[in-house]
């Protein structure tokens, strides 16, 4: 098809309030919200056990239910399945609708997808707390639940990729993004779940298990979150993306290099040396593409850099990046065999994760929920000094956090790599361990002045028109 | 675009997918003569045919895709999306104006 036949998805859409209403189910995106902060919250009580336990500070000693080992499963699986999952779906709800003009295939079945989400996440944290969890890291849903979750992931992609197919013409780079990531996520989690459980065993199913973990990661979350930033930026700065080709190049770049790194988390084992160097090799090929997505988003902000003072979804968005690039410059040096010697299961990957996962991925989903809970409320922030506070609190304690973990780590290194006792390193640990509670404690502040927040906001009155077209938080 | 810069533009399309693709071609192929040998010399290295395997779908899929989108004009006018994308947004923020109650 040449370009100039191709029929643009704008050819059609909404004409009045009611189109507008089909289009967007706004309830259905608040409903996601409100579920994913309620895991933000338990996932965080289970951090804060897991770091009081780390500093011999655990008054919950002896009771089973409550054993750190099953708060720490806890604390991560209600980030990735509850918060994050929940916050993901919640806003796919708004942007995929608006991109395409179409509305999703079927509400009762998102309503339907709602629910059994809910039940799936549930179910995993009762599982753990029962000690029933499955022994695959990030995997650790119960065996019971992996049909049920999978069965929620093909109707999710099914669902969303209805109007996707529909939208004519060259596809805006988010809309690949979303649709990589549904494939890619149904993929991973059928591959970690159910192959080293039923299919291969030994270092197979540790390196398969490696491979999920990072995929979880690079091919769930990232596209997820990065189509997110491409339809967010440029709707809140009113310009389009620095370049629209460098994205697909992006975008390519990921889907080609990605899915061959996971063995990067495996440098020096039984794993043969060439396929550890190819992860290395392709490690280093998706830092060029990082680079180039980087390189977009600040080319998108020049000339509207004060957007990152007054506008504070955009600054959200723009400190979760600064901290993505961070991670990835982390990564860079992470992926030589060198600096594995001395990191190497230290707290320095703990930071890195904590990084990664709250600092850019979280930030990014908070900033979206700061820019569209007005929205979808018809409601002003009730105090936009409480949105501040809420912003500091959280990027300086993941900040502190993060520098506190990483000089955790190497001096845990060195005292590993200086053949100390074993519990020398715990000794050398425990002053950074006592700021990661303080840190966390901060940042767990942080995100109940966002919900007293939301609270009040949502017991006002209804305000002006709010559009998003003059937010409150602009 | 004038038919000699056309055929310039492609020579140089040529020269660089060659450039590019011919050390990586190579690469891939003698790192996979190597995985065939490990395979066969030991049967733990079995192990490494999974991640291999699983990648090798995985990127077979995406270079349909690519290939599927290439022909279908998906990167031909490749910055009108952008634009398109917001005057979408627009349309709709208008069509939200106009309905809201205080406006
Ligand atoms: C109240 C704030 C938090 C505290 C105190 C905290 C504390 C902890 C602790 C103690 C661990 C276990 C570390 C170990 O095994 O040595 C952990 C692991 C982890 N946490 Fe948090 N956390 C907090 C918030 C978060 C948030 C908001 C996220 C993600 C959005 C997150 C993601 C993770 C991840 C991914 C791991 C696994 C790290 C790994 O295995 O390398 N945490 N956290």
């Amino acid at each position: 098809m040449n370009a100039p036949e191709m029929e643009s998805s704008s050819a059609i859409g909404p004409e009045s309030a009611a189109d507008l209403e089909r289009l967007v189910e706004r309830k259905l995106v608040l409903w996601y919200y409100f579920a994913a902060l309620t895991y933000l919250i338990v996932s965080m009580l289970g951090g804060l056990l897991m770091a009081l336990q780390l500093i011999q500070c655990n008054e919950l000693q002896g009771i089973e239910l409550l054993s750190p080992g099953r708060w720490r499963m806890l604390h991560t699986n209600a980030i990735a399945y509850g918060f994050l999952a929940n916050a993901f779906l919640g806003t796919l709800h708004w942007a995929i609708p608006r991109l395409t003009m179409r509305p999703v295939l079927s509400k009762p079945l998102s309503y339907l997808i709602f629910a059994a989400w809910q039940i799936v996440v549930v179910s995993t944290a009762v599982g753990i707390l029962l000690g029933q969890a499955q022994a695959v890291e990030w995997g650790e849903t119960p065996v019971w639940i992996d049909p049920v979750a999978l069965l929620g992931l093909l109707l999710v992609a099914v669902n969303f990729m209805a109007p996707i197919a529909g939208a004519k013409g060259p596809m805006y780079v988010s809309l690949w993004y979303f649709m990589a990531a549904f494939v890619w996520t149904f993929l991973t989690y059928a591959m970690g779940n159910f192959i080293p459980q039923y299919v291969v065993c030994g270092t197979n199913a540790g390196a398969i298990a490696g491979l999920f973990i990072h995929d979880l990661v690079g091919l769930f979350v990232t596209p997820l979150g990065w189509g997110l930033m491409y339809y967010f930026v440029p709707i809140l700065l009113k310009k389009p993306i620095w370049s629209h080709g460098l994205s697909l190049v992006g975008f390519w770049g990921l889907a080609f290099f990605y899915p061959l790194q996971g063995i990067h988390h495996f440098l020096y084992t039984p794993i043969p040396m060439f396929l550890q160097y190819g992860a290395v090799i392709s490690t280093i090929a998706v830092e060029f593409v990082v680079a180039t997505v980087i390189v977009n988003f600040f080319g998108t902000l020049y000339g509207s850099g004060r957007a990152v003072v007054t506008n504070l979804p955009i600054r959200w968005f723009y400190t979760g990046m600064i901290l993505y690039f961070v991670t990835c410059f982390q990564c860079a040096l992470q992926v030589t065999l060198t600096f594995q010697q001395l990191i190497h299961f230290t707290d320095w990957v703990v930071g890195h994760a904590h990084l990664v996962m709250f600092g850019v991925f979280s930030q990014w989903l908070l900033g979206i929920m700061t820019y569209l809970i007005p929205r979808l409320t018809g409601k002003e922030w009730y105090s936009r000094t409480l949105c501040e506070w809420h912003y500091w609190l959280s990027a300086t304690s993941i900040v502190v956090m993060f520098l506190d973990l990483t000089m955790a780590g190497l001096f845990q290194g060195w005292s590993w790599s200086s053949m100390q006792y074993w519990d020398h390193s715990t000794q050398v640990s425990q002053p950074f361990w006592i700021v990661r509670v303080f840190a966390g404690l901060a940042m767990f502040s942080g995100q109940i002045v966002f919900i007293y927040n939301i609270y009040r906001t949502l017991s006002g009155p209804r305000t002006a028109p709010a559009t998003g077209l003059q937010p409150a938080t602009a | 675009m004038p038919a000699p810069n056309r055929r310039k533009n492609r020579v140089w399309t040529v020269v660089t997918v060659l450039f590019f693709l011919g050390p990586a071609m190579f690469g891939f192929g003698t790192k996979f003569y190597e995985l065939v040998q490990v395979f066969r010399g030991d049967a733990s290295g079995a192990f490494a045919v999974t991640p291999i395997v699983n990648y090798l779908l995985a990127g077979c899929g995406f270079l349909l895709l690519f290939g599927w989108a290439a022909k279908n004009g998906m990167f031909r006018d490749i910055e009108q999306p952008k634009f398109l994308m917001l005057e979408n947004e627009n349309r709709l923020d208008a069509v939200e104006r106009s309905a809201a109650p205080h406006a």
